[in-house]
């Protein structure tokens, strides 16, 4: 059971990596991840000057913990979960909220402009993308009236939220770009402006622990997707878990075929939607939700 | 109490004020603001500990943005953020650790002298805890509660309010 639990995460972490190289150079290739592992591995640890030894070394590692920990309470079907907690809803935010706290680390620590113009970029990005997605969840929790994550699919049996609260998934949907800073919304990274900004300074194996812990990040927040709007793991014939893998890589793919599409935005107009719309709005769904259970 | 929860509970408790203590010893401003942050998410795995699981993930969370913030402020208004120019910040050291063992002297005393009521014998589900916190929320706590967020929200828009330069209101 566990084994086959850690294998399905192992997989699925492959398979985005192999899903995310396919959509950006159109050609599949299912040896790249090992190789790029094996090169990351063996590459040579730059260390810039002056930096702040605690925080460059610590920023990868809270980074892939906090991906794993909001991982580690989303379940793939009924019982296939590693803990499931009753307050789980809560619990993937807390994680959330320290990817931002690696990213801030990660770009104060090398003592480099760009880096740490990312890292403070991401700070603000994430304070106003976390509301949309604590207020979407707060919705899905209204309906379930449970914070357990079990309980939040068990609510979609008959109808999946995603028509009962279609307001909410647009908002949880973007604000998850926002949050694993997929383009349009690479704002922390930015390539060709900020030249990979808050990871420019790392190499080897931090820089690998920071990939790894990108694609545990865009796994939890695909999860997250499926499991709180896409009915989890219901769906005819196949087995449970079966349906949330299918479910959660179809909204990944979803996820890296938005980012090539639309340009990067702007970081003012980034935070401006944010705070003078999608928050209102989030309100307005929960009222929605409100209404729609009273009647 | 069993065994394994005192020890746990003796462990990051001293992890909390180790942090707490390296908030002071620190020149960098970073380094401080995010050591107040370990040693928030070390209070609130004392809250798991005892059995408390929304309170604690309540905590570490907020926690989080708070203390983040507070780092970029900090960041922004000290000649010195990242304490490379090896400038002393401290001030009245005399008055404030006078200060701090008397204030920390009476806590310690106002534990010790307190008759505490009995504690629970079982701890009610966390699922339960839930949802007695939410019914707590919105009866008996709901005035103070609201009061304190309204206040809270006029402070938010009275602050970007008064940040605002004429300039920019007058476009």
């Amino acid at each position: 059971m566990w084994i086959l639990l850690i294998g399905l995460y192992l997989f699925s972490v492959y398979f985005l990596s192999v899903l995310e190289r396919r959509m950006v150079y159109k050609k599949w290739n299912f040896a790249a991840p090992f190789s790029t592992l094996a090169f990351l591995l063996v590459q040579e640890d730059v260390k810039p000057h002056q930096r702040d030894r605690i925080f460059y070394e610590t920023a990868p590692v809270l980074f892939i913990a906090a991906a794993l920990m909001a991982v580690g309470v989303l379940p793939f079907a009924k019982g296939f979960i590693i803990t499931g907690l009753s307050t789980g809803a809560l619990f993937i935010n807390a994680a959330f909220a320290y990817i931002m706290v690696a990213i801030v680390m990660a770009g104060w620590a090398p003592n480099g402009v760009y880096s740490m113009i990312g890292g403070w970029r991401f700070l603000a990005q994430l304070i106003a993308y976390s509301m949309p997605i604590v207020m979407a969840i707060t919705a899905t929790v209204m309906r379930a009236e449970s914070m357990s994550l079990v309980n939040i699919v068990a609510s979609q049996t008959h109808l999946w939220n995603i028509i009962y609260q279609p307001v909410g998934f647009v908002l949880f949907y973007v604000a998850a770009m926002a949050l694993a800073f997929l383009p349009p919304f690479d704002l922390p990274l930015a390539p060709g402006e900020l030249a990979e900004g808050v990871w420019a300074e790392f190499t080897g194996v931090k820089l690998l622990l920071f990939r790894l812990g990108r694609l545990m990040l865009i796994l939890s927040l695909s999860l997250a997707v499926t499991v709180l709007f896409l009915g989890g793991w219901e769906g005819p014939l196949l087995p449970g878990f079966a349906w949330t893998f299918i479910k959660t890589i179809l909204v990944a793919a979803s996820f890296f075929l938005c980012g090539q599409y639309v340009p990067r935005v702007q970081h003012d107009d980034l935070l401006e939607w944010s705070w003078k719309l999608l928050t209102p709005l989030a309100l307005f769904n929960i009222l929605w939700v409100g209404i729609l259970l009273l009647l | 109490m069993n065994m394994e929860r005192i020890i746990f509970l003796l462990l990051f408790g001293s992890t909390a004020i180790w942090f707490a203590w390296r908030v002071f010893m620190t020149k960098s401003m970073i380094r401080s603001a995010l050591s107040l942050l370990a040693s928030m998410v070390a209070i609130g795995i004392l809250f798991l500990v005892m059995q408390a699981e929304f309170l604690g993930v309540l905590h570490i969370m907020m926690m989080a943005t708070e203390m983040t913030i507070m780092a970029i402020f900090m960041m922004m208004f000290m000649m010195d953020p990242g304490g490379m120019g090896d400038m002393d910040m401290s001030h009245q050291k005399k008055y404030s650790s006078v200060f701090a063992f008397l204030s920390g002297a009476s806590y310690a005393a106002a534990i010790l002298f307190t008759q505490w009521p009995i504690t629970a014998d079982a701890v009610p589900a966390p699922a339960q805890q839930n949802h007695d916190l939410g019914i707590e929320l919105m009866q008996r706590s709901m005035m103070i509660f609201e009061t304190a967020g309204v206040s809270i929200l006029v402070a938010m828009i009275a602050a970007t309010a008064t940040a605002l330069s004429f300039n920019s209101v007058n476009k």
